[in-house]
C-alpha cells in the first residue's frame, strides 16, 4: 500500500490495468440458459406465490366454458330448427355437424385470444418498473446477469404465465373439434399463433415497463398497443373505406343495355367500359393483416376446404375477408360468366382469380418486430452502468 | 479533473490514508493493512487478491462528478479506501454518499472522472468489477412471496455459484446474519432490521472482495449493531476493502480506521479535517468528590462548565457551598496532548479522578467542526 502511495497517483487515465485470471466480459447481450432461467424462475416463484393464481385459472377455465356453451348452444338454436338463417342453409345437411363445428371453434378461438390479450399486458407490463419500485431490480442488476439475461427471463416467465391461461383452454378447443367440421390441425395451429402471439404482447409490455417509471404507465401503454393492433387497425381500414373509394372506368362484358329478351335469342355478350366506384382495399389490407385476430383466422387451416360447410367458419369467413381485401376491386367485370350459355368461352375479360396467398405471415412477422422492439427496449434499458436516468427515478 | 489537492498529503505520510488523521481514529495505520493481509489470505481468497495488490486494491476514486439533470450530485469527489480497513463515508443528507456508492457498485456512470474497484474500471469492465463488489443499497426491496433462504439461493445463482456452493454460502450466511430461524419464511413478513441484515447476506453471497454499505446500521437493534460491527471488523481482517455509509457517528467510530467526509458532493480536503480534529474539544473530567474537583480546577484558573444534563446534583455549584459527591465539569481541552497535561496534573494535585474523555466521539466533533450545510 505504501509504496502505491509514495507515487502520486496520475490524475490522466493510464491504461486500464485489465484483471489477470478474471473472465472475459459477457456482453450486454450474452445469453445463458443459467441466467435465463435464475431470473424467470425468481419471477414466476414470486408471481405464483403472491397473486391469486389458482384462482385466476379457475375463473379462466368457467368463463371459456361458458362461452364455449353459449357458443354451443346458440349455434344448434341457430342452424338446428330455423334454416332460413345463413347464405348457406341450401348446402346444409340434416344435421348441425357441418355449420356449428367451424363456428364454435372458431369463437372459442377468437375468445381465448381476445382474454389473452387482456390478461397478458397485465403479467409483463410490470416486470420491471415494478421491480424497480420494490427496490430489487438494481440488486439484481449488479449481479453477473447480462441485461439480455434478465429481460429474456423476465419475457419468458410472463410468457409461460400466459400459456397457462392457453393450457387451460385447450379442452374447450378439442370439444369444438368433436362438433365436426375442423381438421384438426386448426387446434395445433391456432395454438401455436395464439401462443407466438401473446409472447408478442408480453414483450410489448415488458418494453414499456422498461420504458415508464410507472407501472400504471406501462400498463396503459401496453393496453394501447394491444388495443391498437386488434380494434382501432380495424377502424382504421373501416374508416378509410372513403379515402381510397374512386370512380372508375371498368370494362364490363355484359348483355346490351338494349337487348330484347323478348326476341327468343340467346344474348350475345358485348364489352362495355362503364364508370364505377372502386374501393382500393389493396393499398390498405395491412391494417387487417396485423390485427391478431386475422392473423389467427388466416393460418388456421380451412374448415374442409372446398366442402360446403365452411359457410358460417368464422375463421374462413375473416380469411376470405382480407385475402379479398388484399386482392383489391378487378379493373375487369364477366356480367355474363355462368348466366348465359355463352358466357365463358368467348369472353375478352380475363378470368381473374383473387389472389389466395397467406397473409399471416405478414401480420405475424409485423407484430414480432413489435415484440422484438420491446425486448431490445428493456435490455437497452437494463444496461449498467446507466448515464441517464428517466425522470424522477432513483436507482436506490 | 485534476482536482487532488490532498493526494499529497496522504502519500506524504502513508499512515494517514484518506482523511482523519488523529489518535483515536486511524486504529490501524496502513502498515497495518499489509499485516492484516497476510493473516487473512489463507482463508481463501488468496491468489487474485495478492495479485491485484500490487495495482491497487481496495477502492479509488479521482475527480468523480455526477449530475442528475441540474442537481449536482457529486462535484469533485476523491477518494482511496484501503484493503484490509473499514472506511466510513460520512456527510449530511444529500451530500452524495448513496450515489458515490451507486457509481462503486457499476450501476451509474461518473460524468466525469476515474473509479477504481479491486483495481478494475466499473464502466469497462462491469463484469469483471461487479464480480469482486457486494452492493448493499441503503432500503433493500424484497421479493416479498420468497423466502430468505430463497433470496439468498437466487443471488447465489445470479452470481453463478454451484449448486452446493450456493446451499453452503446460504445457510452459512444466515446463521451469520441470525436468521437461521427465519430461513423458510416469506421475506416479507421479516422486521426493518431482519430485512437490513438480509440485505446484508445478499451483499455477501458471493464472498466479494469489496463491499459497499449504505446505511447498513438503519434499523438494526443495539445487539445486531454490535455483531454488524464484528462482522464488518472480521471482513476487514480478511483483507477485504468495507466502505460504509452511516449517519450513526458514534457507530462509525467504533468500527472504522478511515473516514471520508462527504459535502455538497465533494470530499472535505483532509487537511480540514485534521485542524476539525486538531481544534480544542470538549472533554468531560469526572471526580468522586466534585468539590476537590472543581476547586482545584479554581486555583490553576481553568474555566469549565458543569456537565448539567449528566449531573444535576452539579446544578448548585457555583458561589455557594456545592453538596459534595461524585460529579463532572465540562473542558475545552487542546488535543489529546493537552488532556494527558491536564490528568497528569489533575492527579498529581490528589484529585479523585475518575474519568477523562471527549464528548462525542472524534467523528462527530469533526463532523461537527466542517460546519456542514444540510440539504
Ligand atoms: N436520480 C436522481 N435524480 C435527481 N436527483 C438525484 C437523483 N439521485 C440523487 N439525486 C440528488 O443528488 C443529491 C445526492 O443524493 P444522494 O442520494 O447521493 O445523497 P445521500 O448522501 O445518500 O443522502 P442521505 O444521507 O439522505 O442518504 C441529492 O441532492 C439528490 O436529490
Ligand atoms: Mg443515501
Amino acid at each position: 500500500m505504501s509504496t502505491d502511495l509514495s507515487t502520486p497517483v496520475a490524475p490522466a487515465p493510464e491504461p486500464d490495468p485489465t484483471p489477470s485470471g478474471i473472465a472475459p466480459e459477457r456482453g450486454t447481450w450474452a445469453l445463458s440458459w443459467h441466467g435465463v432461467r435464475t431470473v424467470a424462475v425468481l419471477d414466476l416463484r414470486q408471481r405464483v406465490r403472491s397473486t391469486r393464481w389458482m384462482a385466476a385459472l379457475v375463473v379462466w377455465f368457467v368463463v371459456v366454458g361458458a362461452v364455449t356453451w353459449l357458443t354451443w348452444v346458440a349455434t344448434d338454436a341457430a342452424f338446428g330448427s330455423s334454416r332460413d338463417y345463413g347464405s348457406t342453409s341450401s348446402q346444409v345437411g340434416p344435421t348441425i355437424a357441418g355449420p356449428a363445428g367451424p363456428t364454435v371453434f372458431g369463437l372459442i378461438v377468437f375468445f381465448v385470444l381476445f382474454l389473452g390479450l387482456l390478461v397478458s399486458p397485465t403479467l409483463s407490463a410490470t416486470a420491471i418498473n415494478g421491480d424497480r419500485n420494490a427496490g430489487t431490480l438494481a440488486t439484481l442488476q449488479v449481479t453477473l446477469l447480462t441485461p439480455a439475461e434478465i429481460a429474456v427471463g423476465k419475457l419468458g416467465a410472463s410468457w409461460v404465465a400466459a400459456l397457462a391461461f392457453l393450457v387451460v383452454s385447450v379442452p374447450f378447443l378439442i370439444l369444438a373439434l368433436t362438433a365436426g367440421g375442423t381438421p384438426v390441425l386448426s387446434v395445433v395451429v391456432c395454438l401455436l399463433v395464439l401462443a407466438l402471439l401473446l409472447a408478442v404482447v408480453c414483450a410489448i409490455g415488458l418494453g414499456f415497463s422498461a420504458l415508464t417509471a410507472r407501472t400504471s404507465g406501462s400498463a396503459v401503454l401496453t393496453y394501447v398497443t394491444v388495443a391498437g393492433l386488434s380494434v382501432i387497425s380495424p377502424m382504421v381500414f373501416g374508416l378509410t373505406v372513403p379515402a381510397i373509394t374512386t370512380a372508375e372506368p371498368v370494362r364490363v362484358w355484359n348483355v346490351p343495355a338494349d337487348f330484347d329478351w323478348y326476341a327468343g335469342e340467346p344474348p350475345t355478350c358485348e364489352l362495355t367500359t362503364q364508370s364505377m366506384t372502386r374501393t382500393h382495399t389493396e393499398r390498405t389490407w395491412w391494417l387487417l393483416a396485423v390485427n391478431p385476430f386475422v392473423i389467427v383466422a388466416d393460418a388456421a387451416p380451412g374448415a374442409r376446404s372446398g366442402t360446403s360447410g365452411s359457410g358460417f367458419d368464422v375463421l374462413g369467413g375473416i380469411r376470405e375477408l382480407v385475402r379479398d381485401a388484399r386482392t383489391g376491386p378487378p379493373t375487369e367485370i364477366n356480367y355474363c360468366e355462368g348466366r348465359f350459355g355463352t358466357g365463358g368461352a368467348d369472353s375478352p375479360v380475363a378470368q381473374r382469380e383473387p389472389d389466395r396467398s397467406v397473409v399471416w405471415p405478414w401480420g405475424l412477422a409485423v407484430n414480432l418486430l413489435l415484440g422484438a422492439a420491446g425486448l431490445a427496449t428493456a435490455v437497452r434499458r437494463l444496461t449498467i452502468p446507466q448515464r441517464t436516468l428517466p425522470r424522477g427515478t432513483r436507482v436506490a | 479533473m485534476p482536482n487532488t489537492p490532498d493526494d499529497d498529503t496522504s502519500a506524504a505520510d502513508p499512515s494517514l490514508p484518506a482523511a482523519v488523521p488523529s489518535g483515536g481514529l486511524s486504529r490501524e495505520p496502513a502498515a497495518g493493512v499489509g499485516g492484516t493481509l497476510g493473516g487473512g489470505l489463507d482463508s481463501g481468497l488468496g491468489a487474485g487478491l495478492t495479485a491485484t495488490l500490487g495495482q491497487g486494491s481496495g477502492l479509488t476514486a479521482q475527480g468523480v462528478h455526477r449530475s442528475f439533470g441540474s442537481v449536482r450530485a457529486l462535484a469533485g469527489v476523491d477518494l482511496e479506501a484501503h484493503a484490509g480497513a473499514v472506511t466510513a463515508l460520512v456527510g449530511p443528507n444529500g451530500s452524495g454518499k448513496t450515489t458515490l456508492l451507486l457509481i462503486f457498485a457499476g450501476l451509474l456512470v461518473p460524468d466525469a472522472g476515474q473509479v477504481r474497484v479491486g483495481g478494475v474500471d466499473p464502466v469497462t469492465h462491469h463484469q469483471a468489477a461487479r464480480a469482486r463488489t457486494g452492493w448493499m443499497p441503503d432500503v433493500f426491496g424484497t421479493w416479498d412471496s420468497l423466502t430468505a433462504r430463497e433470496v439468498l439461493l437466487t443471488f447465489a445463482a445470479a452470481y453463478r455459484l454451484t449448486r452446493e456452493r450456493a446451499e453452503a454460502r446460504t445457510t452459512e450466511l444466515l446463521e451469520t446474519v441470525h436468521l437461521t430461524e427465519f430461513a423458510d419464511l416469506p421475506a416479507s413478513v421479516l422486521s426493518r432490521g431482519q430485512k437490513q441484515r438480509l440485505g446484508l447476506a445478499r451483499a455477501l453471497v458471493h464472498d466479494p472482495d469489496v463491499l459497499l454499505l449504505d446505511e447498513p446500521a438503519s434499523g438494526l437493534d443495539p445487539r445486531s449493531r454490535v455483531d454488524l460491527r464484528i462482522l464488518l471488523r472480521l471482513l476487514a481482517s480478511q483483507g477485504k476493502t468495507v466502505l460504509v455509509s452511516s449517519h450513526v457517528l458514534t457507530e462509525l467510530d467504533e468500527m472504522a480506521d478511515d473516514a471520508i467526509f462527504l459535502s455538497g458532493g465533494r470530499t472535505v480536503p483532509a487537511g480540514t479535517v485534521a485542524t476539525a480534529q486538531a481544534a480544542p474539544r470538549t472533554w468531560r473530567l469526572r471526580a468522586l468528590s466534585l468539590a476537590a474537583l472543581v476547586g482545584w480546577l479554581t486555583t490553576v484558573g481553568a474555566t469549565w462548565l458543569p456537565d448539567d444534563e449528566r449531573d444535576p446534583a452539579a446544578r448548585g455549584t457555583g458561589p455557594g457551598d456545592p453538596p459534595d459527591g461524585p460529579g463532572g465539569v465540562l473542558l475545552q481541552v487542546d488535543g489529546e496532548a493537552g488532556a494527558a497535561t491536564l490528568l497528569r496534573d489533575a492527579v498529581a494535585a490528589g484529585v479523585p479522578i475518575t474519568s477523562l474523555a471527549p464528548v462525542g466521539g472524534a467523528l462527530e466533533q469533526a463532523y461537527l467542526a466542517l460546519e456542514e450545510e444540510r440539504r
